[in-house]
């Protein structure tokens, strides 16, 4: 049978190949899908924790697609902020290869 | 009589007066301190005069149990130690009227009056006048405190102030190398002895619960204190008084105390500040007494002193430093009779000595203004050129010396007498040596610079201003009829003796045979000088010879100051240099400069990983996340 471990399971694996893929991407734009991706795992996670607790009497637990709701519209917002700051750069840039991108540093 | 605290508070008024406005009145700056002397004088007269007549009837006079004399004590309350509601120890600030601080308050304010009246000419040209007289009135009400107080913490402060005005007086001409040097040496010397004084109060303190010294007494008294704890705090206070009045091995500031101006030396080191020594083994007596170990002690360092002392006065050349010696030699005197039980007896040498000590460094004072020297060999006939000068200069010394009728033969008598019975055989043969020796000194000390073949041309000696003569005058008086007090004292039915004493009233009689003896000793040491210095018999010629090798020995002042320099240059500075480096190593490089050397360090490496590169903080932000998980499950799971 599925039990929560495994959906654990998966949602940790996603989040370390966005963990990855944050770390280890050159370009701008793979870091902010990489993570989407994270996010995207943890909200796997909260629907399993949701799924498999049951509420009072035979009701579904909602709290966890209440959180990934929160999730979404969040990551949106913040997609939106990010592919801005990429632009701004860009046009000073002409590149979005973060290791150029050392303007502040000592 | 209950003004008495007036005295010192007017002096440090006209301290704080003089020492502000001083410089821009230069010429006038001696008003204010000679008035607020002058004043003083007054009030103390009327005390006097009201003690004398109407103790026995005022409140506040009672009949100590101890001394035996009637003490008027009039008190404040000062500070109370511990929390207030709970068990205190409440601590009184006063002062205490009786003949002992009746005595040598007395002494301190006539004394300081005619010096600084004759200061008025011997200073005059000084372009610190100012200065002078203001230190000068913070002495006399720092002398004035110290002789009034009736607790050991006021006592201790007025003490300590009456050795920073030594020291800023000694230093006043601190253009000379050696009046700087000699100051310091001063000060140290004596902050020695102040040392055992300090730990002899809390030790008053720890056994007592007060600082009041008629609690002390009454404590005494009452037989509670044990016999080592009553050694030890006498011993402590004895400390004290070596070092303010100069005794074995103490002694050595005061010659080279001389190298302030005269009549400095005259109040300070002559009648005062010497003295307050004295007066505190005197005001501890019922401490002192309890105690057989301690008053041979006291005696036998006082005959030590004395002895030693006149004998490097016989070889003394500088006048000044001749009279200094003398000064600590009746300073042991003093000591002496102290510890033989003699306390009328030291009390009164304490008055005569001052007067006469004061009116010969005066003396000394006269012969420098008028021709700037003061090496006796180079001096000589003298009496053509100062006559009035000579005359006070041997009523001075003749009392010291111990001719019948003047002051100084009343209380050697009485000293002698004292020591005589109460003390054995080989005191009593010491102090005939003494009486020889102070003879002899005094002798010479008249002689060569007076009255020997004249050595040099007096042709422009200055002349001396009736104000420097007249105070000399007074004293004179006070030198020849002080001595009558002895004998009988005003407003009382006899003598002085009834007046001032320890536990029972001691009227003066004469001993027809001791006193017989002390004067044909004295006779025979002027004889001696006599021969010596102008006859100069050839026996007496072989015998300095012959001792050669004593008289260098006594001529280097036994060497002391030379022992003392080994021992701070081998001892004491290392050991100094020893605690400048724990102070510089471990308080200030370690301790204070330690944490921002270790913050600086600490920063500049960790400032590197401000790089600017996203990856990096990226990387720092996951590891960071990592362990901090690792930690959340290891402490808050497991």
């Amino acid at each position: 049978m599925l039990e929560l471990i495994h959906f654990n399971i998966l949602s940790v694996l996603l989040f370390s190949v966005g963990l990855y893929g944050v770390l280890a991407r050159k370009s701008a734009i793979l870091i902010i899908m990489a993570i989407e991706l994270m996010l995207n795992a943890v909200n796997i996670n909260f629907i399993a924790a949701a799924a498999f607790k049951h509420g009072g009497g035979l009701f579904t637990n909602f709290d966890g697609h209440i959180l990934t709701i929160f999730i979404i519209t969040i990551a949106a917002a913040e997609v939106g902020l990010a592919l801005a700051l990429i632009l701004r750069i860009f046009r000073n840039k002409s590149t979005v290869n973060v290791d150029q991108f050392d303007m502040m540093k000592l | 009589m209950q003004y008495f605290w007036l005295i010192p508070v007017i002096s440090f008024i006209a301290f704080i007066i003089t020492s502000l406005v001083g410089n821009k009145i230069l010429k006038q700056a001696w008003i204010f301190p000679v008035v607020a002397i002058i004043l003083g004088l007054g009030i103390y007269c009327f005390g006097l005069t009201e003690y004398l007549q109407s103790r026995f009837d005022l409140e506040h006079c009672v009949r100590s149990s101890v001394t035996g004399m009637v003490g008027c004590n009039y008190s404040v309350g000062w500070f109370s130690a511990g929390v207030t509601g709970k068990e205190t120890v409440d601590s009184f600030l006063g002062f205490t009227v009786d003949p002992l601080s009746l005595s040598v308050a007395g002494l301190a304010i006539f004394v300081a009056l005619m010096v600084q009246i004759y200061s008025i000419g011997y200073m005059k040209d000084d372009p610190r006048f100012g200065w002078y007289y203001s230190v000068q009135a913070l002495f006399i009400s720092s002398m004035i405190l110290l002789a009034l107080s009736d607790n050991f913490l006021l006592l201790y402060v007025a003490w300590e102030l009456v050795g920073l005005c030594s020291y800023l007086l000694i230093g006043f001409w601190y253009e000379k190398p050696d009046a700087k040097e000699a100051a310091k040496k001063a000060f140290t010397v004596t902050r020695l002895g102040d040392v055992g004084l300090l730990i002899g109060i809390l030790l008053i303190w720890i056994e007592v619960g007060s600082f009041n010294m008629s609690d002390l007494f009454s404590y005494v008294a009452s037989g509670q204190m044990e016999s080592w704890v009553i050694f030890s705090i006498s011993g402590l206070l004895f400390l004290g008084a070596m070092g303010k009045s100069a005794q074995f091995p103490f002694h050595v500031w005061l010659p080279d105390a001389m190298e302030g101006p005269t009549p400095v030396s005259a109040l300070i080191h002559a009648a005062t500040m010497v003295a307050a020594g004295v007066y505190l083994v005197a005001r501890t007596y019922p401490l002192f007494v309890e105690s057989e170990a301690m008053m041979l002690i006291v005696s036998i360092i006082g005959l030590i002193t004395a002895i030693g002392a006149a004998l490097i006065c016989c070889v003394s050349i500088d006048l000044k430093r001749a009279l200094a010696y003398s000064t600590i030699s009746h300073l042991g005197l003093m000591m002496l009779s102290l510890g033989a039980f003699g306390y009328t007896a030291a009390i009164l040498h304490l008055l005569a000595h001052g007067f006469s000590k004061a009116l010969l460094f005066l003396g000394s004072g006269n012969i420098m203004h008028s021709i700037d020297d003061l090496d006796i060999n180079r001096m000589g006939g003298l009496k053509s050129v100062l006559p009035g000068t000579t005359i006070l200069f041997c009523i001075g010394a003749l009392s010291l010396a111990g001719i019948p009728l003047l002051s100084g033969f009343w209380s050697k008598d009485e000293v002698i007498v004292s020591i005589v019975h109460n003390r054995n055989i080989l005191f009593a043969i010491s102090s005939m040596i003494l009486v020889f020796l102070s003879g002899f000194y005094m002798i010479r000390l008249i002689i060569i610079p007076f009255f020997g073949t004249q050595n040099r041309d007096y042709s422009n000696a200055h002349k001396l201003p009736m104000v420097m003569l007249i105070p000399m005058g007074v004293l004179a008086v006070f030198v020849v009829l002080f001595g009558w007090v002895a004998l009988y004292m005003p407003g009382l039915p006899s003598s002085f003796g009834t007046f001032l004493f320890y536990s029972h009233p001691k009227n003066f009689h004469l001993e027809p045979d001791i006193a017989s003896i002390t004067l044909v000793v004295t006779l025979l040491s002027f004889g001696a000088g006599y021969l010596f210095y102008v006859k100069r018999i050839s026996i007496f010629q072989t015998f300095k010879t012959r001792m050669k090798f004593l008289i260098t020995i006594i001529e280097n002042k036994y060497y002391f100051d030379e022992l003392y320099q080994i021992l701070v240059d081998k001892i004491v500075l290392p050991i100094a240099s020893l605690v400048a480096l724990f102070d510089r190593v471990l308080v200030n490089d370690i301790g204070i400069n330690g944490p921002g050397h270790i913050t600086r360090s600490i920063g500049s490496l960790i400032r590197y990983h401000v790089t600017g590169r996203i990856y990096v903080y990226l990387g720092l932000m996951t590891s960071g996340m990592i362990i901090l998980g690792i930690l959340w499950l290891w402490i808050v799971r497991l």
